[in-house]
This record gives structure tokens, C-alpha cells and sequence, in this order.
């Protein structure tokens, strides 16, 4: 299991780190999101796997580690208006640059 | 007072929640608030730097919950110094910004008072991950600021800066999962006796999460090769933004100072990271001394110097020992107000010249010349660090600390290399200039402000000996992890 | 008396000037109020003085920056009295020649407070006592003098002779810290005095020669030796008053000054006397010589200067005792007679308008008197008997005899010394016969001349009374005062030597014989020599230096430019760069073999995960088909709250899921007003290097992922699941731990999101973008823009919806759920009222502003918090108590509940901000007759 789980986090930061790499803004959006995806699995793994283990007293004998998913909700909430933030900011840049490249369209190399 | 030391986050969180609930933009009740605010934490930072001065480490309990389970703000002589400084540097910058610059766009005075209340935080906190949150918050309201008054170079600046960072924040998060994952805690006291504890594959990955971390704080300080955002946000920024960000940069050189001291100073990773540091440090030195010559505006050859002063800070604090911090804190003390100062002028110098703005060319005299091109003598005299100003003081104390050739080399090249490019800024902004601007003309609490800030450093030189012994005090203090540690977990040590 | 009072005077002085001149003082009153401190110094002087000629040596201290070793100490001795008596006394004769040099429309205050800062630094560095304070002193007579070279601003000469000066004088005061730094080190203080008595240490130690050519660094380029003499002709671009100042009395001098004052502690040495004799006798004769070829009146002083610098410079060199004498004696005179030539020549400037010698001819008939003053201080700088230049010219000349550190070759310093007598000659008489003989004036600005006011005249009288009083009666003169310089510079007793004008037929006559005989020789065959001169290539030092340093900031511009493209592409693979490099540095396969069992796998498990990384690779490679990268990316999302439901994080599902729908929308609506792109745009080259970044970022976290799940530790979190029940009153241990444990992560993240909410507000005012009609593939966009359909299902589900999030918010301390979902969940439900009915439809039913809720929701939550405060209790301490409620059942009504409640108001008010605006945004293009609203985009989101 936990190589799967760390196939996905592999997975999940490569390709977001490779969509923050292109000049458009809109790859880019989906490549922080990916990449906030991964993270926010990596930071909840730190408290190892455990199946069927809610963290509710009285639910399990044995419950998961509640912190790191206490943290990653945290991450996620926190993830979301970042997101939403550089989601607008692109609609700004479109707004005031006339064009969605990452450099507001100084003609560097896109993709 | 127990309470007093949530107060420099609680007084701006609070004003900005007011701030927020004023629908009906009315600017000068926007702007008192802020101002009251504002001028509440001068007091305040100055309680809790008495507080912290007697030596003695405050801790304070969030929730009731001791440390380390739940989080802690901890009271020490360096957090209560930088405090102080953000205190004593937002002040000025949030005057200047009340001239007008708070009309250019939405919510400035609610962002500002966020961005204080993350900077703050971050000093304050005594938990890795709560580092993180504080963290956010400055960059989510830094990133507000930096677009305030928008225009495609803001714009185009902000995306840069934007993006970067949160690439940032995803990283630093990787750096926390290893740290609870290897150590099982996030209060950074317990981190790092538990670091002590680790073998094996969990040492490795701490080490791991610790090299992230200076990554992550590498990229807040601006150090190379992470700097390149900064000229362009800084210099497109409008001034009094720019000025506040002068701290920005010093939060991330806190927080390496803060994690280091605590957790690689000593143990089984000692000195993690300390010679990459001390190398990357004195390129950024270096390749920002040659920017300064470079730049085209005035506010990019300020955003220049203020990334030299960072590398010449974190060499400073890479050197890792008392005195070497001791007079970096100096440093870092006259480098922020100083380059907060010189923003501040730049803005004033470009208000006087119409369509030219900052830029380094011969045009009309800015308004008021005689006056600006003085405070613009005085302030390159200070960032260089010739005498008698304060930067010289600075300078000859990071020489006496840190005894190494090629650092005295790029301290004084550098020096002399942005003493060039600032005398030829100086001359063609006052001496080339057509015309001759008028005094009367500018803008009395602009001006009081920039001249506030730029005032600190002949006070920083002839008060040199109390501040420098100060400085000295919070690095002994830091040399001393135990002694935090102790205060946090309780003479027990670790909690588990 | 304190000697700092002393030193401060001038300073204080300063701003005598600039108030007087605010008061409309006349141009006398003005030049008394500059005069009127450094007067009353020279006067405080006199009674310390007198100790001083007794042989004492006058100290005094005030601590400054102890723990730099940087105290304002001063002494005064022997010394320091010579210097300052010529700093103080021939600066108070400049402020008088100013008064009448200075045209009445100049800015008189400012130059008289630029000199007074220059004459209170000048003083500083010949009477400071530390080490230390002598750099701050040396570098603020660099600061000052940019100033006064640069006065004439508006010149363009001006400013880059200030500039180069500068810079050449700040490079060797950087030197100087350095090699004073390393003094330090050494001698173990900055006190000068312990300094001068532990030369010998100094001299043993294996840092001297670093010290030795910093120390001379910031010396030579001072006293503008070669190869740093090019800086001082240029700073002639300054009013005449301030070149006879600095470069008789002071600026240079400092230099020279500094080889006298460290003479103890560093001569000495063979590579003291082949660095300091070799660059004395250098710049002697090529001061000499490019002197003779000057056209320009200043000129020639200038490079006269040089080469009497250089002479200066030499005699110290010698590393003999009578020679240090005798370089004082020829500080004292040098001063003497160039500063009368310099005020000379500045009366023929003002006078005739130009200092050009090939038209100033004959003055002889307009102006005797000064011609007479300026004939005998030439006469003086020839080195003519009965004339203060001729004793020390003596002394030197002998000295160069003495010397045999150079064996065989020993001669060589007798006769570079001649030859510069000779050319010193030559150049005094072309002075002298070229401007005030040598036919009638060439057509000169001012005609005819005439001389000057009678007070103009006064400075250089004195100046040259001296020069003859010395050269008549040294020993009834200056005697005295250079016998206690002369000691006080040897640090020990004094050499036998006598000062008088005749020493019978020896070498050194001889010598100045030769010199005065060849000087006249020389001089007679000026015409082919100037011929000769002018063939040559001129060099201007000036243009060099300005070009060298445009190229440099030229080059370090396009420098810059390279390692800043402005490309936030390069930047973030730069940082992706470092962060690969410490992974690789790292992670190594050791990791892979962590101790603790594994999980057994599961179908669904291996099913999901292979959809999740399937799906993302799908949205890296297709993010050009914008649509189906969201498509991908939501599935994403999905997959990860099951991964969450899988591995018992049902709180995580939830928010995850909620989130999800939120960013969906969000995603739809950028990728609905961005360009749509779908050429593909980079070259293999970059892609290649994005692939190998994101590979080895994503494998190396995928290691270190693996590593952190296979090894063992124990955590903090026995304490949370112990203590949520007893100690937060919640079984939900997650969210007690949101709300309570860590309620203050909490408070942090809602105020991000309310401030993300006030930015993305403040980003979206008046911001205008146009939508297009249809999507990438060319489909049109709906026109129907809300579909009955939706309308009829979305309007009752509101109320459920609603329900059903105060359900989740009420138990969320118990079982998963809690504020944060809750809100998300309300402001979904009601997006969904302005997907299906539009933004002007909510308008009439919803607050148009958010900012009050979210402020109102984060305000709930801090005061919360405070509140504690009131029971005595830190910050967000948390309080409860059981209730028996119907429907919901028996729980506890936490205090943690209020602050909940703050979360979900913040996260509705901040959602509906962000996205409301957001609607309204598209809202604007209605005019445009398109209906491009959430609603039509929501909708193709959701097909």
C-alpha cells in the first residue's frame, strides 16, 4: 500500500511540477494545484497509513494519527484561496496584459 | 501583563476584522485605524523588549495546552527585537502610504495590518507548522500589497512573485511532513531535542527536511539563485509596500537564525547546511553588488542593496557565532530601516520628475532638491557603510565577528562597487538635473516619514554602543539553545 | 581642555554659514560667520600648544563604541600640532581669499559649510588617537571634498572629478579600514598610541606586508602617488580656494601625513623602503614632468604638486631618521608656497578671465605687486636659497646620499632626485616668466587686468612672509615647532641636524646647483620641447576613467539582465534546480529499506491509485485541452477524498470533496476568460529539462514519502486522542484538534482565506475582460442562461442544503464534519443559486458585500478567543459543558463551537466573495448581450 501511496505523491508532484513550468497561466494554475495535491498526501502520510482507523474516540481501538490530518486540512483550506487568489490574479494579468503568459507576454519561450 | 505577547498579533488582526467591516469607504476612519493600530505597537513591542531584555524567555500557552501539544508563542530577546523593528519600520511606511497610495486600489489598510499581523506570528511562534500558517498570511497579504495600485509592471511582477512563493509554501510543507514524520512533533524546541534522538533512515530525512526548510527561508530571504523576483516586485511595488517589504526578507534570515539556532547548532546534525550558506551568501553579495551598478531606476538599485544586505547578513549568521550574530543583528537593524528609508526617497525623487519617474536619467530636478538630494547623500552613505553613519558601524563589527578574508573582500568591493553606481545615481538625479525644484512643494508627513526612517541611522551610530551590546545579548542569548528549550518543554527537556 | 571640543568646532561651524545666508548676511558677514569657530579653535590651541612645544603630549577620550575598540580619542602632539596649525591656519586665510573669489550669485553658504565639514575632518585625522576614529575621519575628508570638488555641479568636468576622486580616495579608505582592521588584530587594540609602541610586533607579525600595502594603498591613492595620481589634476575643476586648501595644506597631505604618523610602526623595512621610495621617486619625476607641459595655470600646480608629493613620499621611504625630518620640514614648506601659488593663480584667473599660459602673457606691467608675491613663492617651490623650499630641498638631496639600500645601483635615488630639482626648476620658471613676461597677452577675456582687492592679496603675504621668514631664519622660525614634529613622528629622539642656509661646498649644493642651472637650460629650450609634447598622444584621464566606468555599469546591467530575464520560467526552474540538487545530494536508496511492515495492498486501492496518477498525468501532458485538463484534474480531486475515506481521514474527505467543487468552478472560469492556446510552444530543449526537474523533484519526494511511512516514530499525537474527550469535550479528534489543540493554526487559516477574499476583491474592481463567444473546439457557449432544469432543482435544495451543513457543523466535534465543511457546503448550495439563476436574480435576495461577513466571521472567532482572557486563560482556551438537545442528542456545547461557528461564517463570506465577484466579473459582459455567467460555465463543468 504504502507504494502506491508514494507512486501517487510521486506522480502527483511531477506532473504539477512540470505544468509550473510552462508560460501560460492557466497550466500553471493546474500545476500548483497538483502540486498542492501531492504535498497535502505527503504531509498526511507523516502519520504513517492505517485502514479503517477514524480518529473519533470510540470509533477505533487503534485510531490514526488525527494531527497530520489535522494539518493537511489546514494545508488544504489554506491551498484553496491560494489557488483562487493566482486563479484571479491570471484573470488580471489577462485583464491588464492582454495576454495570459507568465511574463505578461514579454515573447520569452511558451509551452 | 501574560497577554501582552499575542498583542502584535491580535492588535493588527483585529484592526484588519474592523477594517474589513467599514463598507462604506471612508478613508479617513480606514486610515485612523490603521494608524492607531499601527502606532499601538510601538508601545507594545517596547514592553515586550523590556520584557525580554531581562533575559528571562516568556512562554505563552495558546489554548491552555502546554507545549508540545499545543502551540506555543514564545518571548525571546531575538523575537522581541525583530518585533520591535517590524513595529518601528511599518509606522513610517503605513504614514507615507496614508498620503494616498491607500486610494490606489482596495483594502489597502486591511491588508496592511494582515501583513503585520503574519510578520508578527512568524517572530512570535514556537511551532513549526504554526511558522507555516504566519507564513501565509504575510504572503497572501504581501501578495495583496504588492498589486495594490495594480498596472501591467505590478501585474506582471506579481505573478512572478506569486507563484514562486507558493511553490515555496508546497515545499516547506514537504519540510514539515519530515519533521513530524521523522520526529513526531512540530514545537520547535521539542524538534529539536527529538532531532538529537533520530538515527538511521529518520536522520537522514531530517536532514533532508532540514536543507527544505533552508530552501524555503532561502527563498523568503532572497538569496541566490532565489532573488531574481525580487528587484522587479520591489521596484514595481508602490513605496510605502516597498518599504514594509524591507522586513520581509529579514523573516526569512529570522526564521534560518531561529530554526538553526535551535535545532543544527549543535547534536547529531551540527552545522547542517552552514557552508552552503556561507557560499550561496557570499554570491548574493556579490552578483547584487554588481545589480546596484546595473540597475536602470532608482528603486531597482535599492531593491539591489537591500538583497547585498541580505547576503551579507546571512554570511554573517552562517559565520554561526555570537559575536558574528550579534553584529549581523546590527546590520539587519540598519539595513531594513535604511533600505525601507531610501524606498520611500526613490518614490519621492520620481514624484518630482513626471513621465521619468526613477529612472537614472538626466531630467527636471525632483522637487525639493537640495533637500531630497541631501537625505539621498546621507542614505548612500549609510548603505555603503562609509562613516560616520550607521552602516559603517555595522560593517566594522561584521569584519571584527567574522575574520575572513574573501568576506572583508566582498564586503568592501561590494561596498565600493554600490558607492560607483549610487554617486552616478546622485549625479544624474541632482547635480545633471534641468531646473530647480521647489521646497515648499513636497509633501510634509511623505517627507517627515522618509525622513524618520533615514534619521535611524546617524541614531544607530552615535547610540551605536547600546544597540550593538543589545544585539550582543540576544545572540548570546541564541547561542544558548538550551536555554529556550528549557523554557518551553520545562526544565524536563523533551516531553515524551 | 578636551580635544574633541576641538575637532567638533569646525563641525558645529558648519552651520554658521547656511543660517547666515538664510538671513541675507552680506558676503563679509557671511565669510566672518564661516572664520568665526575655526578662529576660536586656533585660539583654544594655544595653551594645549605650548604643552606640546614643552613636549608633552596632550590626550583626551570619550568613549564611543568601546565594544568596536572605537572611542573618540585625540592627542595632540608634536605632529598633530603642525598639522592642525596648517589645517586651522591656512584654512582660516582661505575663507578670506573665498569672500572675494566668490562671485556674489554663488551659493557662498553651502561651499563655506562643505569647507568647514572638510577642515573639522581634516582635523580629525592628524589629531585622532584611535585607529579607528582616524578611518572615520579619513573617509569623511573623502565624502567632504566630493562635495567641494563638485560644487560647480552644473560643470560637467566638475561632477567627474568629483566622482573620480571619490572613488579613488573611497578605495583606498576601504584599503586602509582593512589594513587598520588587521592592525588591530595584531596589536590587540585600536588605541594609535599602543599601536606606535608595538611596531616591532607588528613588523615580526607574518600579516605585515598584507598590512604594509593596504595601509599604502589608502596612502597612495590620498596623496595621489603614481600610479593613483590621475585623480588630483582633475579635481582642479573645483573654485580655486578649494584646490589651494586641498591640495597644499590638507587632502593630499593627509596622505603624507599618515606616513608619519605610522612611521614607528611600519617603516623600517626593506619592503617599506622599496614600496614607498620606489613610488615617491616615480611620481616625483613624472609630476615634474607632465608639470612642464601643462598649459593650464592649475595644471602645472597640480602636477607640481604631485611631484612634491612624491619628494614627500620619497624622503620617508629612506627609512633614515634625519630623512623623516626632513620630509616634515618640506610638509611645512610645500604647504607654505603652494598654497600663495594656488590663491596666485586664482587672482590671475579672476583677473584675466582665463589660466591658459599661452595667452597670459606679460602681466608683469598689470599686476606687479601679485607677480611679485607669486615670483618669490615659485622661487621658493624652485627651490632657491634664502627661501624656505631651498633648506629642505637641501636636506633631501643630502639624504638621497645616504641610502644604500639599493647597492650598486645607490646613485640612482642622487640623481632622480637632481633630475626632479631640475624639471622643479624648469616648471617654477616657466611659471614665472610664461605668465607675468614673455611678451603681451593674447587676446585675454578681461582686459586689461588689474589687481585684485586689496584683502584678496593678504592670505598669499602672509603665505609668502613665511616662505621667506623660514628660508632667512629657520632656526628663530620653524625650528622649534619641527623639532617637536620631528620627535614626535620618529616616536623617539631626535637625529643632530641644524637648519641653516649654509653648509659649506658639498654634494647637496652641488646638486641644487646642477638643478637650478639645468631647470634654466631646460626651460630655455621649452618651444621644441612643447613641440615634442604636443606630437604626442594626449591622455585624458578623465575620459578613460568615465569610459571604464560606464563600460562597468553597462556591463554589470546586461550581467544582471542574463541571471534576471524577467522569465518566471528560469526562476522557478531555478528553484526546482536547488530543490533537485539537495534531493540528489540526499536521497539515496538506503531509504528504501525502512524497517517498519508494510500494508497489504488492495484492488480498489492499486485501482484508484492508477486512476489518480493516470488522470494527473493526463492533465500535465493535455493542459493545452484546457477542458479536459479540468475534466482530469477534478478527477484528481475525487480519487484523493477516496484516498482520504480510505485511509480513515473522513474530515479530509469531506473538505477535500467540498474544496474540490469550489476549485472546479474556479478553474472553469479562468480557462473561460483566458486565451485559449493550443499550439504547443517550447522547444525540446526545455521540455527535456522540465521533464528531468519534475522527475527527480517528484521521484525524490515519492522516496522520501516512502521512507517517512516504512520507518518507525513515535509521535505527540497519543497526547490529542487522549485528551479530546476529558480535556476538549469532542470525540471528533480531528476537529478538537482544529478548534482547540491548534485552534490558533485555525485562526491563521481563516484569516488567510479572508484576506485571500480581500485581495482577490481588491484584484477584481473595475477589472474589465472581454468573453469570448465560444470555447476552444469552436463550440458556441450556451445561450440559455439559466436552464429551467436547473433553476427548478437548485431553488429547494438551497434550504436542504442548508440543513443539512448545520447537521455537519453541530457534530463536527464529535464526528467528522465541523465548521469549516459546513460553511463550504452553504456556500456550494448557494453558488449553485447564482449558477442557476444568475447574479442579478441573487442580488435582490443576498448581501452584495461580503467583506461584513467575513470580518464578522473571523471577529466571532477572536473574540472567542479573548474571552478567555476573562476566565484567566491564555488566549483561545476552550471551555464546555453537557446539554441534552433533541433530534441532535446528548453532546457538549463547546466554547470551541463559537469559534467553529466564526470558521463557517469567515469561509462563507470569503467563498461567496471570491466568487460572487467573480459572477458579477462575467455579469458585465451581459451588456454585450453574451450571457458569459458561472451558470452556463458551471453547467458545462458539471456535463
Amino acid at each position: 500500500m504504502e507504494v502506491i501511496m508514494a507512486l501517487m505523491i510521486a506522480t502527483l508532484v511531477g506532473s504539477g511540477v512540470y505544468l509550473t513550468l510552462r508560460a501560460r497561466t492557466f497550466p500553471v494554475i493546474l500545476g500548483i494545484t497538483l502540486l498542492s495535491y501531492g504535498v497535502n498526501l505527503f504531509v498526511f502520510v507523516s502519520g504513517r497509513l492505517s485502514v479503517n482507523q477514524v480518529p473519533v474516540v470510540g470509533m477505533s481501538e487503534n485510531p490514526s494519527d488525527p494531527l497530520p490530518q489535522a494539518l493537511v486540512l489546514t494545508a488544504i483550506v489554506i491551498g484553496f484561496a491560494m489557488t483562487a487568489f493566482l486563479v484571479v490574479l491570471a484573470l488580471r494579468g489577462e485583464g491588464e496584459l492582454n495576454n495570459d503568459h507568465v511574463d505578461g507576454g514579454s515573447d520569452g519561450e511558451g509551452g | 501583563m501574560e497577554h501582552l505577547i499575542i498583542a502584535p498579533i491580535l492588535i493588527p488582526a483585529f484592526a484588519g476584522m474592523l477594517l474589513l467591516l467599514e463598507v462604506r469607504e471612508r478613508q479617513h476612519l480606514r486610515r485612523l485605524t490603521g494608524l492607531l493600530a499601527t502606532l499601538a505597537l510601538i508601545p507594545v513591542a517596547l514592553g515586550l523588549w523590556h520584557q525580554a531584555a531581562t533575559g528571562e524567555i516568556d512562554v505563552y500557552q495558546l489554548g491552555d495546552w502546554r507545549a508540545p501539544f499545543g502551540i506555543v508563542l514564545v518571548l525571546d530577546r531575538l523575537s522581541a527585537l525583530m518585533v520591535l523593528l517590524t513595529a518601528v519600520l511599518a509606522l513610517p511606511a503605513l504614514i507615507y502610504g496614508s498620503r494616498g497610495d491607500d486610494r490606489r486600489g482596495a483594502n489597502f489598510h486591511a491588508l496592511f495590518q494582515m501583513q503585520l499581523m503574519g510578520i508578527n506570528g512568524a517572530f512570535l511562534t514556537g511551532d513549526l507548522f504554526n511558522l507555516f500558517v504566519f507564513f501565509e498570511v504575510l504572503l497572501i497579504a504581501s501578495y495583496g500589497l504588492a498589486l495594490h495600485g495594480r498596472g501591467p509592471a505590478r501585474v506582471k511582477g506579481g505573478i512572478h512573485y506569486v507563484v514562486l512563493n507558493l511553490i515555496g509554501s508546497a515545499l516547506f510543507l514537504v519540510a514539515l511532513g519530515l519533521a513530524y514524520g521523522t520526529t513526531g512533533t512540530l514545537n520547535m524546541a521539542d524538534f529539536a531535542v527529538k532531532v538529537n534522538e533520530l538515527e538511521g533512515n529518520s536522520l537522514d530525512l531530517a536532514r533532508l527536511s532540514g536543507l527544505l526548510m533552508w530552501v524555503v527561508f532561502g527563498l523568503k530571504a532572497a538569496l541566490f539563485p532565489l532573488y531574481f523576483w525580487l528587484p522587479a516586485t520591489y521596484a514595481s511595488a508602490t513605496a510605502p509596500v516597498a518599504a514594509l517589504f524591507a522586513i520581509m526578507t529579514k523573516v526569512g534570515i529570522y526564521a534560518i537564525a531561529r530554526v538553526y539556532g535551535l535545532a543544527f547548532s549543535g547534536g547529531a546534525l551540527a552545522g547542517l547546511g552552514r557552508d552552503p550558506l556561507w557560499i550561496i551568501a557570499l554570491v548574493t553579495l556579490g552578483l547584487a553588488a554588481v545589480g546596484v551598478l546595473g540597475a536602470r531606476r532608482l528603486g531597482e538599485m535599492v531593491a539591489y542593496l537591500l538583497v547585498m544586505s541580505v547576503g551579507t547578513l546571512v554570511a554573517g549568521l552562517s559565520w554561526s557565532s555570537p559575536e558574528a550574530l550579534g553584529a549581523m543583528l546590527y546590520y539587519l537593524i540598519h539595513s531594513t530601516l535604511v533600505c525601507g528609508g531610501l524606498f520611500l526617497l526613490a518614490d519621492l525623487v520620481a514624484r518630482g520628475r513626471g513621465e521619468l519617474g526613477d529612472r537614472l536619467e538626466v531630467g527636471p530636478a525632483p522637487i525639493g532638491r537640495g533637500l531630497l538630494g541631501a537625505l539621498f547623500f546621507a542614505g548612500a552613505i549609510a548603505v555603503v557603510g562609509l562613516p560616520p553613519l550607521s552602516g559603517f558601524v555595522g560593517k566594522v563589527a561584521l569584519m571584527q565577528a567574522v575574520p575572513a578574508p574573501v568576506y572583508w573582500l566582498l564586503l568592501l568591493g561590494g561596498g565600493l562597487i554600490a558607492l560607483i553606481g549610487l554617486s552616478r545615481a546622485g549625479s544624474s538625479l541632482f547635480w545633471r538635473a534641468t531646473g530647480d525644484g521647489e521646497t515648499h512643494s513636497l509633501d510634509g508627513p511623505r517627507l517627515a516619514a522618509t525622513v524618520a526612517l533615514l534619521a535611524t541611522t546617524p541614531a544607530l551610530a552615535i547610540w551605536g554602543e547600546p544597540v550593538l551590546e543589545a544585539c550582543l545579548a540576544v545572540a548570546a542569548q541564541w547561542a544558548q539553545p538550551s536555554l529556550y528549550i528549557d523554557a518551553v518543554l520545562g526544565a524536563g527537556g523533551s516531553a515524551l | 581642555m578636551n580635544l574633541s571640543i576641538l575637532v567638533l568646532l569646525p563641525f558645529l561651524g558648519a552651520a554658521l554659514p547656511p543660517l547666515a545666508e538664510r538671513f541675507k548676511a552680506s558676503r563679509t558677514l557671511l565669510a566672518l560667520s564661516a572664520a568665526a569657530l575655526p578662529a576660536l579653535a586656533l585660539g583654544l590651541m594655544v595653551a594645549p600648544g605650548r604643552r606640546v612645544i614643552d613636549g608633552e603630549t596632550v590626550l583626551s577620550s570619550v568613549q564611543w563604541l568601546p565594544s568596536l575598540g572605537l572611542d573618540l580619542a585625540f592627542r595632540l602632539d608634536g605632529l598633530a600640532l603642525l598639522f592642525a596649525m596648517l589645517v586651522l591656519g591656512i584654512g582660516l586665510l582661505i575663507i578670506l581669499y573665498a569672500r572675494y573669489y566668490l562671485s556674489a550669485d554663488e551659493k557662498a553658504g553651502r561651499f563655506y559649510a562643505y569647507l568647514l565639514l572638510f577642515m573639522g575632518a581634516m582635523l580629525g585625522v592628524v589629531t585622532s588617537d584611535n585607529l579607528l576614529l582616524l578611518v572615520v575621519f579619513w573617509e569623511l575628508t573623502s565624502l567632504s571634498s566630493f562635495l567641494l570638488i563638485g560644487f560647480w555641479s552644473h560643470n560637467s568636468v566638475a561632477r567627474k572629478g568629483a566622482r573620480m576622486a571619490l572613488t579613488v580616495t573611497g578605495m583606498g579608505g576601504l584599503a586602509l579600514l582593512a589594513g587598520v582592521l588587521l592592525i588591530g588584530q595584531v596589536v590587540g587594540s585600536y588605541s594609535l598610541g599602543e599601536a606606535l609602541a608595538s611596531g616591532d610586533a607588528i613588523r615580526a607579525s607574518g600579516l605585515y606586508p598584507l598590512i604594509l600595502c593596504l595601509v599604502l594603498l589608502g596612502i597612495f591613492t590620498k596623496s595621489a602617488q603614481f600610479p593613483f595620481h590621475f585623480w588630483l589634476p582633475h579635481a582642479m575643476a573645483a573654485p580655486t580656494p578649494v584646490s589651494a586648501y586641498l591640495h597644499s595644506a590638507t587632502m593630499v597631505k593627509a596622505g603624507v601625513f599618515l606616513l608619519a604618523r605610522f612611521y614607528p610602526m611600519l617603516a623600517g623595512t626593506n619592503l617599506w623602503f622599496d614600496l614607498v621610495t620606489l613610488a615617491g621617486m616615480a611620481t616625483l619625476i613624472w609630476g615634474a614632468l607632465a608639470a612642464l607641459f601643462q598649459n593650464d595655470l592649475k595644471g602645472l600646480l597640480a602636477y607640481s604638486t604631485i611631484s612634491h608629493l612624491g619628494l614627500i613620499t620619497l624622503l620617508f621611504g629612506l627609512n633614515t631618521e634625519l630623512a623623516a625630518v626632513a620630509a616634515v620640514f618640506h610638509i611645512i614648506n610645500h604647504a607654505t608656497f603652494k598654497a600663495s601659488l594656488f590663491m596666485a593663480a586664482g587672482i590671475i584667473d579672476h583677473e584675466t578671465g582665463t589660466r591658459d599660459m599661452r595667452r597670459i602673457n606679460g602681466l608683469w606691467r598689470y599686476m606687479p605687486y601679485t607677480a611679485v608675491l607669486a615670483m618669490v613663492a615659485s622661487a621658493a617651490m624652485a627651490g632657491v636659497p634664502l627661501l624656505n623650499g631651498f633648506l629642505s630641498k637641501e636636506m633631501f638631496f643630502a639624504e638621497t646620499l645616504q641610502s644604500d639600500r639599493l647597492g650598486a645601483m645607490s646613485w640612482v635615488l642622487p640623481l632622480g632626485a637632481t633630475l626632479g630639482g631640475v624639471l622643479s626648476v624648469a616648471y617654477s620658471a616657466r611659471f614665472i616668466h610664461d605668465v607675468f613676461f614673455n611678451g603681451e597677452p593674447v587676446n585675454l577675456p578681461k582686459f586689461p587686468p588689474h589687481e585684485p582687492p586689496r584683502y584678496m592679496k593678504v592670505p598669499v603675504e602672509i603665505l609668502v612672509a613665511l616662505c621667506i621668514a623660514v628660508g632667512v631664519f629657520p632656526s628663530l622660525t620653524v625650528a622649534g615647532l619641527l623639532a617637536v614634529a620631528g620627535t614626535a613622528t620618529l616616536g623617539g629622539t631626535l637625529p643632530e641636524y641644524h637648519l641653516s642656509i649654509w653648509h659649506g661646498f658639498n654634494v647637496p649644493l652641488l646638486m641644487s646647483v646642477i638643478a637650478l642651472v639645468g631647470g634654466v637650460l631646460v626651460y630655455s629650450q621649452r618651444r621644441r620641447l612643447l613641440q615634442w609634447h604636443a606630437r604626442l598622444p594626449e591622455i585624458n584621464a578623465n575620459l578613460i576613467f568615465e569610459r571604464a566606468m560606464q563600460a562597468l555599469a553597462r556591463f554589470a546591467g546586461a550581467f544582471s539582465g542574463v541571471l534576471r530575464n524577467g522569465s518566471l520560467q528560469t526562476y522557478v526552474a531555478w528553484l526546482l534546480a536547488v530543490v533537485a540538487l539537495v534531493l540528489l545530494s540526499q536521497v539515496r536508496p538506503h531509504l528504501l529499506n525502512g524497517e517498519r511492515p508494510l500494508l497489504p495492498l488492495d484492488g480498489v486501492a492499486v485501482l484508484a491509485g492508477a486512476m489518480l496518477m493516470v488522470a494527473a498525468v493526463i492533465t500535465a501532458i493535455l493542459h493545452r485541452h484546457r477542458m479536459t485538463a479540468i475534466m482530469s484534474i477534478s478527477v484528481v480531486g475525487l480519487v484523493m477524498s477516496l484516498v482520504f475515506v480510505r485511509f480513515s481521514a473522513p474530515d479530509l474527505a469531506l473538505t477535500q470533496l467540498s474544496v474540490e467543487v469550489v476549485t472546479v468552478m474556479l478553474l472553469i472560469l479562468a480557462m473561460y476568460f483566458l486565451p485559449v492556446r493550443t499550439s504547443p510552444e517550447s522547444g525540446a530543449l526545455r521540455v527535456s529539462r522540465d521533464l528531468i526537474l519534475s522527475v527527480v523533484v517528484g521521484g525524490g519526494v515519492g522516496v522520501m514519502a516512502f521512507a517517512m511511512m516504512t520507518s518507525d516514530f513515535t509521535s505527540i499525537s497519543g497526547f490529542f486522542l487522549e485528551n479530546a474527550k476529558p480535556g476538549g469535550g469532542g470525540t471528533n479528534v480531528v476537529n478538537v484538534i482544529l478548534v482547540d489543540f491548534r485552534g490558533f493554526d485555525t485562526f491563521g487559516e481563516i484569516t488567510v482565506l479572508g484576506i485571500a477574499a480581500m485581495g482577490i476583491y481588491a484584484l477584481l474592481k473595475d477589472l474589465e475582460l472581454t468573453s469570448p463567444r465560444s470555447d476552444a473546439t469552436g463550440r458556441p457557449w450556451a445561450r440559455d442562461a439559466h436552464p429551467l432544469v436547473l433553476v427548478t432543482i437548485s431553488r429547494p435544495l438551497l434550504p436542504l442544503a442548508l440543513l443539512v451543513s448545520v447537521y455537519i457543523f453541530l457534530r463536527g466535534h464529535n464526528l467528522p464534519g465541523g465548521g469549516f465543511i459546513a460553511g463550504l457546503i452553504t456556500s456550494v448550495a448557494l453558488l449553485l443559486q447564482y449558477v442557476a439563476s444568475g447574479v442579478g436574480w441573487m442580488r435582490y435576495r443576498m448581501p452584495g458585500d461580503y467583506h461584513p461577513v467575513v470580518a464578522l466571521g473571523l471577529l466571532l472567532a477572536g473574540v472567542t478567543g479573548v474571552a478567555s482572557w476573562f476566565f484567566g486563560h491564555p488566549f483561545l482556551t476552550s471551555t464546555f459543558d453537557h446539554i441534552h438537545w433533541p433530534l441532535v442528542g446528548d453532546f457538549e456545547l463547546a466554547s470551541a463551537m463559537l469559534f467553529d461557528a466564526g470558521v463557517f461564517l469567515t469561509v462563507v463570506g470569503a467563498t461567496l466573495l471570491m466568487l460572487a465577484n467573480l459572477g458579477k466579473l462575467s455579469l458585465l459582459d451581459d451588456k454585450g448581450g453574451n450571457a458569459g455567467q458561472i451558470g452556463d460555465v458551471g453547467e458545462r463543468g458539471d456535463a
